[in-house]
């Protein structure tokens, strides 16, 4: 494919990306086009399921209105083929030979199956790059093994390291599994296409694991390194970290804050604080001075001081007044304390995007802040809004469309 | 030639900055061919040599392996100097200190820019490069509460989850490669650089995810439900037999459901209505947990997710480092690869440390026509001789003099 250069004050030229992922992948494809790509969500003509998945905007459960759908797809745009009817693989041929990228997330061999895996489909378009994210991979024992959020988040280890010592091993409340297979799919994605125009290359097909993407985002615990040199699996540390003292999450007035002393100076700053606020003597105490692992046999009781301390002020008295003291308290936030954040509504974090149906929300797409770029500003698209447009591009005619139409293929 | 497979052969990164996002980033760059240049200094070591403690260094390959590890000391005039030199045969500098602390050592972005026009910055902090929170010192750990994460993680009625990494750190670190790569695209495209601001806070803060959008359409905060799922049940993880044991399991539907129920022997409780629909299974989660534990904790973990999988239920093992180090489908795919690492040690430079055998995860992603480096672990200041002499052009006598007066240390 002949290439563009970005759009005035926009990163990426307008690459199009085909994407037929669900969960597993479904934030690669937001990332390239927040940033400019073309993406193209390729959807049965029913729909892409999570359309269909609460909750809904308005708490009105009809279609399009998940709030789900719309973060995951924003500045997509929507085409309808049906890859199980034989005139619906037809056109997503078509649609393959004019696109740069094509990624999806389904179980290993079904595209395969269809006649559409990469071995078949590049021949008619031999810069393509196709990108796979699905749980285990495309090879290994586990490949077939299914996978949901949870799963991959056990799988992967992560779970193991969060929540208390003395209770189960606790999943994030965010899906965290959306993004690092996502994530990392995207930069191999942007380094084929750099290989593909800027050095001569031809495309490439990409494997990526979830379960290993999910590895590579706690290596600083390096789980596998600790049983290999020490024989111990590392575990839950809770709230309260029992290595640096204090450092976790305590009650404030108002709701958490979080904090963490690590030098002598710190400890110095903090205690003395302490002892003005409370009046306190014990803070003062010599045997707490000193690295913060020195201060490990006093866990509990300088824990209980802390918490005396934080729960006299407000998250955000503790936040500012603690930096006039070289000290790091940072607020345990709620997403209604990010829709109100100063710090990020001064650096083009929240954009606002209008949909016909749901109005204008604010969205967070500037994960960097440019003078020169800035994410596109278009919401979730509707089911095939774009079938027309796309495929008239391709050659296709009204009757020809109206045809497809009659037998379900798009 | 092999930089042939390099999709990034002849682009030149200069990267200053210790911890875990920044460096990321520029291993990924690197694995994908780029000459990730990397600046250190002996008299102040990155924390990362001491985390995890009982390994001091052995992290440090997953972090910086396959860049151009040099020494230089940019708060002196020598180092400053020679680090400017840098600057001007780079592509992209990339840096995560705090514009006070920039400040102080003389390191300006116009100034930059002037040295090399097209020069990418992409300048990654904590909280914030611009606006209130500018100046303010945060620990990666710590600002994973910030992003929104944790009041939505833990159990119901407990304090906020927290998880013992500074995971935010990691979308950073992936997310950057994308904005550069992109930058040096345009670049090419168009002639014009490109100045990128990046934070943690941003970074975890999108990963809040849909429930940014719930919250301000229905007012609805995510609330605190542990392993459950608003969509599934049974949804958990069960103890298994042996220490910190525990499977999880999540059944998506009816049809897993009674594949579940199969595989564990059809008890009697299985056909109770009370666990007939999804809507009923969730109402009566409490019983329903407790029923599967039971049938877990004489298990072990393993065999529990190999039944149920082989029955087509999702379920794993929540993986310990011994899961991991030993798994048949990571070795499979080649994941966990030897590598050296140097025993950190405050007292000494760099070269004096003792040389050990580690290990580090491939990068995820399998590519087929230009597969990634796994690449060479130098140590602190390895690449000096190449770097100073080869590519600026240094003698060996300036490269001496700088480095006793400790400017190239």
């Amino acid at each position: 494919m002949p290439f563009q250069s970005p759009a005035d004050g926009v990163l990426l030229p307008p690459y199009r990306i085909l994407d037929l992922t669900g969960p597993e992948g479904v934030f690669c494809g937001k990332l390239l086009a927040d940033y400019g790509a073309e993406v193209i969500k390729v959807e049965p003509p029913s729909g892409d399921s999570t359309r269909q998945r609460p909750p809904f905007i308005g708490d009105d459960p009809s279609s399009e209105q998940s709030s789900y759908f719309l973060f995951y797809n924003t500045n997509k745009k929507s085409v309808t083929v049906d890859l199980e009817k034989p005139e619906g693989r037809d056109l997503f041929k078509k649609l393959i030979v004019s696109a740069d990228v094509l990624i999806e997330s389904f179980p290993v061999g079904y595209l395969k199956s269809l006649g559409l895996d990469f071995d078949s489909i590049q021949p008619g378009n031999p810069g393509l790059i196709m990108a796979s994210i699905t749980p285990f991979g495309q090879t290994g024992p586990w490949k077939d093994y299914k996978s949901t959020d949870l799963i991959a988040l056990a799988a992967s280890g992560f779970m193991q390291i969060t929540g208390d010592p003395d209770g189960p091993p606790l999943r994030q409340g965010n899906e965290q599994s959306h993004f690092p297979g996502s994530q990392h799919a995207a930069t191999a994605i942007m380094g084929a296409l750099f290989y593909r125009d800027m050095q001569g290359g031809s495309g490439q097909y990409i494997d990526v694991s979830m379960q290993e993407a999910m590895i590579t985002y706690y290596t600083d615990a390096h789980p596998a390194l600790a049983w290999m040199q020490r024989g111990e699996n590392v575990t839950r540390v809770g709230t309260n970290s029992t290595l640096v003292i204090p450092l976790g999450a305590y009650p404030s007035k108002d709701g958490w804050i979080s904090a963490g002393i690590i030098t002598p100076r710190e400890w110095e700053n903090l205690s003395q604080w302490m002892y003005e606020v409370t009046g306190n003597e014990e803070i003062l105490n010599d045997d707490y001075k000193g690295g913060n692992q020195d201060r490990a046999p006093f866990n509990d009781i300088i824990t209980a001081l802390v918490i005396d301390f934080t729960t006299r002020f407000t998250s955000d008295e503790l936040f500012h007044q603690g930096q006039e003291r070289n000290l790091v308290f940072i607020p345990v936030n709620a997403v209604s304390d990010l829709l109100n954040d100063p710090q990020l509504d001064s650096s083009n974090f929240w954009f606002d995007l209008e949909h016909s149906e749901v109005g204008t929300l604010k969205y967070p797409l500037g994960v960097f802040d440019s003078e020169e770029v800035s994410p596109l500003t278009k919401s979730a698209p509707h089911l095939g809004q774009d079938n027309e447009a796309i495929f008239s591009e391709l050659g296709l005619s009204e009757s020809e469309l109206a045809t497809l139409r009659n037998q379900g293929a798009i | 030639m092999a930089d042939q497979k390099k999709p990034l052969a002849g682009v030149r990164i200069l990267e200053l900055g210790p911890y875990v996002a920044l460096p990321l980033t520029g291993r990924i760059l690197a694995s994908l061919g780029a000459e990730v240049i990397k600046v250190e200094t002996n008299k102040v070591l990155d924390e990362m040599n001491f985390i995890p403690a009982w390994s001091r260094g052995g992290g440090q390959p997953e972090f910086q392996r396959s860049k151009k590890r040099i020494t230089i000391d940019v708060r002196t005039p020598g180092g400053l100097e020679v680090f400017k030199e840098l600057v001007k045969v780079s592509d992209v500098f990339m840096t995560n200190f705090r514009r006070n602390i920039l400040d102080r050592w003389g390191i300006d972005f116009p100034e930059l820019r002037r040295l090399r026009q097209d020069i990418i910055l992409m300048w990654q902090t904590g909280l914030g490069g611009i606006g209130p929170y500018y100046t303010y010192k945060s620990y990666g750990i710590l600002v994973q509460h910030m992003g929104g994460v944790s009041l939505m993680s833990g159990q119901e009625g407990e304090p906020p989850a927290t998880i013992n990494t500074s995971y935010s750190d990691y979308h950073t670190g992936v997310f950057q490669p994308v904005a550069i790569m992109g930058a040096l695209l345009r670049r090419r495209l168009t002639g014009q650089p490109a100045t990128m601001e990046s934070s943690i806070f941003k970074s975890g803060a999108l990963t809040a995810g849909p429930a940014i959008l719930d919250y301000q359409s229905n007012g609805r905060m995510p609330p605190r439900i542990g392993n459950r799922d608003p969509h599934f049940a049974p949804h958990g993880v069960y103890q298994c037999q042996g220490d910190d044991r525990w499977c999880a399991i999540a059944v998506q539907n009816e049809d897993q459901w009674s594949s579940f129920c199969q595989v564990i022997g059809n008890p009697g409780w299985c056909k109770e209505d009370v666990f007939a629909t999804l809507k009923s299974r969730q109402a009566n989660q409490d019983r329903l947990d407790e029923l599967i534990g039971e049938w877990t904790l004489s298990l072990d973990a393993e065999d529990v997710m190999t039944r149920l999988q082989e029955a087509g239920v999702p379920a794993s093992v929540v993986s310990q480092g011994q899961d991991l180090y030993e798994s048949d489908h990571l070795k499979a795919r080649g994941f966990y690869q030897s590598t050296p690492y140097y025993l950190a040690d405050r007292g000494n430079p760099a070269y004096q440390w003792e040389r050990l055998e580690g290990i580090a995860g491939a990068n995820p992603p399998k590519m087929s026509e230009t597969p990634m480096d796994f690449g060479h672990y130098s140590n602190i200041g390895e690449d000096n001789d190449y770097v100073f002499k080869e590519i600026l052009g240094m003698s060996q006598v300036e490269v001496d003099r700088f480095t006793e007066n400790q400017s190239l240390y």
